[in-house]
């Protein structure tokens, strides 16, 4: 049986049984080669679900959506290893109660899907730890490396250029399963943060504050990069803030439920190389 | 016309160390560049990044950051908070091309009036080397807002 008929027949028994009063999987989409999500609460719809490898989207997002998991009823949902890290998170900074969710892991290798065992997050944290292992080899982005080769000004004018492109959509906060803000940043005008225009100096400010509250929390599931409808390469400056944070504390985001975010703790002997 | 350049530069400092300092320097009649406008905040714990960005926004050259130095903290731990977020930020910044040398980071007790005037002085002469914040001006001046420093 592949795992796509295992899932949904799990699936099935979950609802039939009630109990999970809905499972958020992955569904057909417009074409082909895409899948969107979908939210299923009778066991008669399984069959919509699908398992492939074109299931890409981080689906932990959909977790904080207001009222869901108020009722204290369980959910399941699709989560690659990515997804579990985010959940991690999630429950780390008291945004779910990560007992209330019942997990369905998979993870893609090459065109295959794996089923990855447990069903609780703290089943995962083998997988995750072994994420961790390969996170400072991951093969270093061309892309990457040619930003860090050039100096600040050619860094400066290579993003101004990216950003210019920026249409101030929001389609990175939204897709993002970290940006749960009732009222973010940039919704606030009493001060005013950020230029909401798509001007490139609002679009830059944009951009670092969204980077900067990622940093230390990015799980790089790539949502806010494929939601970017101009393509700006947004999971390159998170990727960068994640090593960075992987580097100088050694923290790793969402290893566990109970791990402290990175930046609402702190060392008495953290490094401080620059201060004057 | 060709006046030296005279940079802009705003100073966040925590009222229980750097601000006393700067205070001292005063007192004791030390003479430090006037080009740094100081803000006092409660502790360096209350400086968010956006305060630079926006320092940035409204036309500075360069930007100073200066509070108790670690273990001194009135709020017992303020400044190890902000220690690790300008960690952050600072890699943040030189990733998107703005040159660390703006953004300083210092720690000045209430009883460093000298290192307040030092530090005042050697941060602007480096900023009067580097020139005014050109990339940065250019993207104010795109949007028509009118640099309010």
């Amino acid at each position: 049986m592949s795992i796509e008929e295992q899932y949904r027949t799990r699936a099935k028994e979950l609802l039939a049984g009630g109990a999970v009063k809905m499972v958020i999987g992955y569904g057909k989409g417009t074409t082909g080669e895409r899948r969107r999500p979908i939210f299923i609460t009778s066991p008669d719809e399984v069959e919509r679900l699908v398992l492939d490898e074109a299931c890409i989207t981080n689906l932990s997002g959909y977790l904080v959506s207001e009222g869901l998991l108020s009722d204290e009823k369980r959910v399941a949902v699709f989560l690659r290893p990515e997804g579990v890290r985010a959940v991690n998170i999630l429950a780390a900074e008291s945004q779910l109660d990560s007992d209330q969710l019942v997990i369905f892991g998979f993870d893609v290798v090459g065109n295959e899907i794996k089923a990855l065992k447990g069903i609780h997050v703290e089943e995962f944290a083998d997988v995750i730890e072994s994420l961790k292992e390969s996170a400072p080899g991951v093969a270093k982005e061309l892309l990457l490396e040619k930003i860090e080769s050039m100096s600040p000004q050619e860094r400066f004018s290579y993003w101004q250029g990216e950003f210019a492109k920026c249409i101030k959509c929001y389609a990175c906060r939204q897709a993002c399963p970290m940006c749960y803000c009732r009222r973010c940043i940039v919704d606030s005008n009493q001060p005013q943060w950020v230029n909401t225009s798509s001007h490139s100096l609002g679009n830059f400010e944009w951009n670092i504050v969204r980077a900067f509250h990622l940093s230390g929390r990015c799980v790089e599931c790539g949502n806010c990069d494929r939601a970017c409808p101009v393509n700006i390469p947004l999971r390159l400056i998170n990727h960068r803030m994640a090593e960075e944070v992987l580097g100088t504390f050694d923290h790793f985001a969402g290893t566990s439920k109970t791990q402290e975010p990175v930046l609402a703790s702190f060392k008495k002997d953290d490094s401080e190389t620059f201060i004057l | 016309m060709s006046e030296p350049f005279e940079p802009k530069i705003i100073a966040f400092v925590c009222t229980y160390c750097t601000y006393a300092g700067a205070d001292l320097a005063g007192t004791s009649r030390l003479k430090y560049a006037p080009n740094v406008r100081i803000i006092r905040l409660p502790c360096t714990g209350r400086i968010s990044p956006m305060f630079i960005l926006k320092a940035l926004q409204k036309g500075a050259d360069g930007v100073l950051i200066s509070g108790c130095h670690p273990g001194d903290c009135h709020f017992t731990h303020g400044n190890y908070h902000a220690r690790r977020r300008w960690m952050v930020f600072r890699a943040l910044l030189e990733f998107i091309g703005i040159p660390p040398e703006r953004v300083k980071y210092s720690w000045i007790s209430a009883a460093e009036g000298v290192k307040f005037a030092e530090f005042i002085n050697k941060v602007t002469e480096d900023i009067r080397k580097l020139g005014p914040f050109e990339q940065y001006t250019q993207l104010i001046e795109e949007t028509e807002a009118a640099a309010s420093l």
